[in-house]
């Protein structure tokens, strides 16, 4: 998997690793079971601080994403969410707030906005099934 | 809950050379376990407080601790606890890469054979070379290795990529993150001095700006970014006349604007959006760019 930091995006490196992580392994670019790179060459790579990288992958474990199987590394898990089923649609409605607040500065109404949920769904979708049908082959 | 004594602590720190004040009333400190850097352009003092911190110089008001030891007293104390790699290598040029590297560990009460072992294959040095004939680059390399291997709690490097081709500084920093990082990560600190910002930028986790020997700014990297902002404005016709005041700098070019903003971004935005632009947007602004916003302000 490989990863890119933005240093323009305002938003803190750390983050940028967990969400990075996160939409690999919505889209299925990394499948559950599948190692991530270890801290210190993914730190090297992106020459970034070690404890940044460290600080991500401890936030992607205890948000359920990966899990380290002590001595092997850092696997992805399968969609299980350590988080209760309210506490995630707590933290969606979160994101799900920002994306209408932005909808609406930038002029974009209420159908359109639910068409383009829709629609980005669907490529999420189309892009999981493609890796899916790439893995039986 | 009391927070642990600082890898650096300086306090009020002056320093004159004659009549020419190179640090004026400097104040910082940094954590244990963080990257802190020392931003500022040549002969901003950067050096000068480096040396204190060494005993190379004696401040002359103020005082520098080094995990709570004065090194004016307690030099050997506070020099165990800390490798430094100099902006001007210099090695007995006599001595081959192998005999200086010895003579150098036989000073360190610790020295990880195993590091030294991998760094001098992945650089690619040979031991018997005098390090007279070694490039500035190759120098570096072997300062770099002597800092490392005795696993101190404090990595100090002052100017250390400046002059260097861009695959040794790469595999500088690199073996910064990775070789002296790895070690003790909770503990292992920092401190860098630079005017090449975006190289260091994915490594500091704050700094300080200093500017003729005083403090201009001191922030958390994240932080940073985030309250830093350059906003892009166009609008249809010329763009009507709004209060800016809150921006840092503002530049008009045409039907477009672009503002500097230093945390008061949102309200900026919501200002420009009153006016209908055709298209706005907002980009964080890197270290180095804040660092030229800050002295150029």
């Amino acid at each position: 998997m490989f990863l890119q930091i933005n240093f323009k995006s305002g938003m803190p490196i750390y983050l940028q690793v967990v969400d990075q992580v996160k939409a690999a392994a919505a889209s299925g670019a990394l499948r559950p079971g599948e190692a991530l790179p270890s801290i210190r060459p993914l730190a090297e790579e992106l020459r970034v601080n070690r404890n940044t990288v460290a600080k991500a992958y401890s936030q992607l474990e205890s948000q359920g994403v990966i899990e380290t199987l002590p001595g092997r590394g850092c696997f992805l898990k399968a969609n299980h969410s350590a988080l209760r089923k309210e506490v995630r649609r707590k933290l969606l409605v979160e994101e799900i707030d920002q994306a209408i607040v932005q909808a609406h500065h930038l002029q974009v109404p209420r159908h359109e906005f639910l068409a383009m949920i829709h629609e980005r769904m669907d490529v999420l979708d189309n892009k999981r099934r493609a890796n899916e049908e790439h893995q039986e082959d | 809950m009391s927070s642990p004594t600082p890898a650096i602590q300086i306090d009020n720190l002056s320093y004159s050379y004659g009549s020419a004040e190179a640090v004026h009333d400097l104040t910082l400190t940094v954590p244990p376990g963080r990257c802190y850097g020392l931003f500022g352009r040549n002969g901003a003092g950067k050096t000068t407080t480096m040396k204190c911190l060494l005993n190379l110089l004696h401040p002359q008001r103020g005082q520098v601790r080094v995990f709570g030891i004065d090194p004016a007293k307690q030099e050997v104390a506070a020099k165990r606890l800390l490798s430094y790699v100099p902006d001007q290598v210099a090695f007995y040029p006599w001595m081959s890469v192998r005999e200086t590297l010895d003579y150098l560990a036989s000073f360190r009460p610790h020295w990880n054979r195993k590091t030294e072992l991998e760094l001098f294959e992945h650089f690619g040095l040979d031991p018997a070379q005098r390090t007279g004939s070694l490039s500035k680059g190759q120098r570096t390399q072997v300062a770099l290795i002597a800092a490392i291997c005795p696993e101190t709690d404090l990595l100090v490097l002052d100017e250390p990529t400046s002059g260097l081709d861009p695959i040794v500084r790469r595999e500088f920093i690199e073996t910064v993150i990775g070789a002296y990082q790895e070690g003790n990560p909770g503990n292992r600190t920092i401190f860098v001095s630079t005017h090449l910002i975006t190289e260091f930028e994915g490594l500091i986790d704050e700094f300080t700006i200093v500017d003729q020997g005083r403090s201009v700014l001191t922030l958390d990297s994240d932080q940073a970014r985030e309250r830093y902002q350059k906003i892009h404005a166009r609008f249809a016709q010329a763009p009507p006349e709004l209060d800016l005041k809150a921006a840092l700098r503002v530049r008009r070019d045409g039907r477009e604007l672009e503002l500097i903003a230093n945390g008061a971004g949102p309200e900026l935005l919501e200002r420009l959006r009153q006016h209908n632009p055709e298209e706005l947007s907002t980009q964080a602004l890197t270290l180095e760019e804040i660092f030229v916003a800050t002295l150029k302000s």
